[in-house]
C-alpha cells in the first residue's frame, strides 16, 4: 500500500462507485498487480459489509413496525392548539391557567378591584369638598398676591410719574406749553387718583421708602394740576428746581430698582 | 434523473400545502406528513441507537416537535432537511442523556479483547464479534462523522442530500465520510481480514 501512490480515499470512492469510468478502470487494473491495495480494498469491503449489515438490520427493525397505525398514535398525543402556529402554554403559564388556581386568581382579582375602588374613593373625598367651595386658597397665598399687586401698581405709578416729570422738565424754559398743558394736567389728575388707591396698600405692606417717595410725587403732581397760563413760566421753573433739588427722578429710579428686585 | 427531480418538486409542493394546514392545526395533514417521512426518520434514529424502541421514541418526538414548531417552517425551505435536523438534534440529546447508561456496554466491547482474524476461531462467532466491535467503534466516532456515515450507509442518502440536511458543503460531507471510514478502518484493521 505504502509503495503505490493510490490514496485510500480513492478506494473508498472506488467501492462507492463515485469515480469516473476511466479512473475506475485504472484502479481495477492496478488492483490486479498490487497486493497491498487488494488487501486494503478487502478491508474496506469488509467494513462496507458491516455497514450494509447495519442497514439490513435497520430494514428488519423497520419491517417490524406497524407504520399504518403510527401516525394516528402520534396524532393522539398532539396538544390542543388554541391559535394556529402557537404552542400551547407549558410550565408556569399552564399552571396559572389550571383549574386549581382559578379560585385563587379570581379572589386575587376581586381583591385588586375592591382595593382599587377603595383607594379611588379615599383619594376622591377632598376633591368633593373642594367642589362644594368654589375657590380655596390659603391666607398666606392671598397676602403674597396682594403684595405682588401692590408692588406692580407702585412700579406703574412711579413710571407714569417719571414720564410726567420728564415732560415738564424737557419743555423749553419759559415756554407757554410748559405752563400746564392740558395733557400734563390730565395725566397729573389720573396719577392723583391712582395714588389714592395705592396708599392703603403701601401702608399695609410697610413699603415706607416707596410711600415717602410717592407722597413727594403726589405733592409735586398736585402743584402741576394747579398750574395755569396765568401763573406763568416762573412757577414752572420753581417746580423744576424742586424736582432737581429733591432729586426726585433719581429717587424714582432707585426705588423702582428696589421694587423690581423684590419681585414675589 | 429529470423525472426524479420532477417528483421531488411535486413532493415539496405537496409538503408545503400540508405544512400550511398543519400550521392551522389540521391533524389529518399532520398524519399525512408523518406517513410520508416516518420511515426515513426511523432509519436515521435506528442507525444512531440500534434500538427499535428508542428509534420509535425519536420518531414520535420528532413529529410532535414538528407540530409544535410548524410556525417556524418557511414555505419553500427544504422540508426533509428541516425535519432531519429536528430528528438529529433529538437523537443527539437523547444520545447524550443515555451516554452514561451506554458507557458500560461500550466498555464491555474492547477492540484488543477480541480475537484477531489471524487467531482463527469459528467463522460465525468471529463475524458476530466483529459486528459488535464495528458498532462499538461506530459509536465512538465523532458526532458529525457518525451522522454522515449513518446517513450515507443506512439512509442511503447521496452526498448532496446529506449536505443539504446538515447545512454543510458537499466537500465537507465527503471529508467527514472519509474520516469516518478511515477511523473505522484504523480501529477495526486487524479484524477486517485480507484477501491473502
Amino acid at each position: 500500500m505504502s509503495a503505490c501512490k493510490i490514496r485510500r480515499d480513492e478506494w473508498i470512492g472506488f467501492l462507492g462507485g463515485e469515480l469516473d469510468a476511466e479512473r475506475e478502470e485504472a484502479l481495477r487494473v492496478h488492483l490486479e498487480t498490487c497486493r497491498p491495495c487488494r488487501d486494503e480494498v478487502a478491508r474496506l469491503r469488509a467494513l462496507s459489509a458491516e455497514a450494509d449489515a447495519l442497514a439490513k438490520e435497520t430494514q428488519e427493525a423497520m419491517d417490524s413496525v406497524d407504520w399504518a397505525a403510527l401516525p394516528a398514535r402520534i396524532a393522539a398525543r398532539l396538544p390542543v392548539r388554541t391559535r394556529p402556529g402557537l404552542r400551547p402554554a407549558t410550565g408556569w403559564r399552564a399552571a396559572l391557567n389550571g383549574p386549581r388556581l382559578r379560585p385563587v386568581l379570581a379572589g386575587l382579582l376581586a381583591g385588586i378591584v375592591l382595593g382599587g375602588a377603595a383607594v379611588f374613593f379615599a383619594l376622591r373625598r377632598p376633591s368633593v369638598r373642594a367642589l362644594a367651595e368654589p375657590y380655596f386658597a390659603s391666607g398666606e397665598f392671598l397676602d403674597r398676591v396682594e403684595l405682588e399687586m401692590a408692588r406692580r401698581q407702585t412700579l406703574d405709578y412711579l413710571d407714569r410719574s417719571r414720564y410726567l416729570i420728564l415732560d415738564v422738565l424737557d419743555e423749553p424754559s419759559g415756554s407757554e406749553a410748559a405752563a400746564a398743558g392740558p395733557l400734563a394736567s390730565q395725566e397729573a389728575r389720573d396719577l392723583m387718583t391712582r395714588k389714592k388707591y395705592l396708599d392703603p396698600q403701601l401702608d399695609k405692606f410697610r413699603m415706607a421708602k416707596a410711600k415717602d417717595l410717592c407722597d413727594q410725587i403726589e405733592l409735586l403732581v398736585f402743584e402741576l394740576t394747579q398750574l395755569s397760563p396765568e401763573v406763568g413760566a416762573a412757577e414752572v421753573e420753581r417746580i423744576r428746581i424742586l424736582v432737581r433739588d429733591r432729586q426726585i427722578l433719581m429717587k424714582i429710579r432707585l426705588v423702582k430698582k428696589e421694587l423690581e428686585r423684590s419681585e414675589v | 434523473m429529470e423525472r426524479r427531480d420532477g417528483q421531488a418538486a411535486g413532493v415539496e409542493r405537496e409538503v408545503s400545502v400540508l405544512m400550511a394546514l398543519v400550521k392551522e392545526g389540521d391533524r389529518d395533514a399532520f398524519q399525512d406528513i408523518t406517513r410520508c417521512y416516518q420511515r426515513k426518520v426511523f432509519a436515521l434514529a435506528y442507525a444512531f441507537f440500534r434500538d427499535r424502541e428508542e428509534a420509535l421514541d425519536i420518531v414520535q418526538e420528532t413529529f410532535l416537535r414538528l407540530y409544535e414548531k410548524a410556525a417556524l417552517y418557511r414555505e419553500g425551505e427544504d422540508f426533509q432537511g428541516w425535519l432531519f435536523r429536528i430528528a438529529r438534534n433529538l437523537c443527539i440529546d437523547s444520545y447524550r442523556r443515555g451516554r452514561q447508561r451506554r458507557a458500560g456496554y461500550l466498555e464491555d466491547v474492547r477492540v484488543d479483547a477480541l480475537p484477531a482474524e489471524a487467531a482463527g476461531g469459528a467463522d460465525a462467532e468471529r463475524r458476530s464479534d466483529l459486528r459488535a466491535l464495528f458498532r462499538a467503534v461506530l459509536d465512538r466516532l465523532a458526532e458529525r462523522q457518525r451522522t454522515v456515515f449513518v446517513m450515507k450507509h443506512c439512509n442511503d442518502m447521496p452526498y448532496q442530500e446529506i449536505a443539504r440536511t446538515l447545512g454543510i458543503a458537499v466537500g465537507t460531507v465527503k471529508s467527514l465520510h472519509f474520516k469516518a471510514v478511515r477511523n473505522l478502518r484504523k480501529q477495526l484493521g486487524p479484524h477486517l481480514g485480507t484477501t491473502s
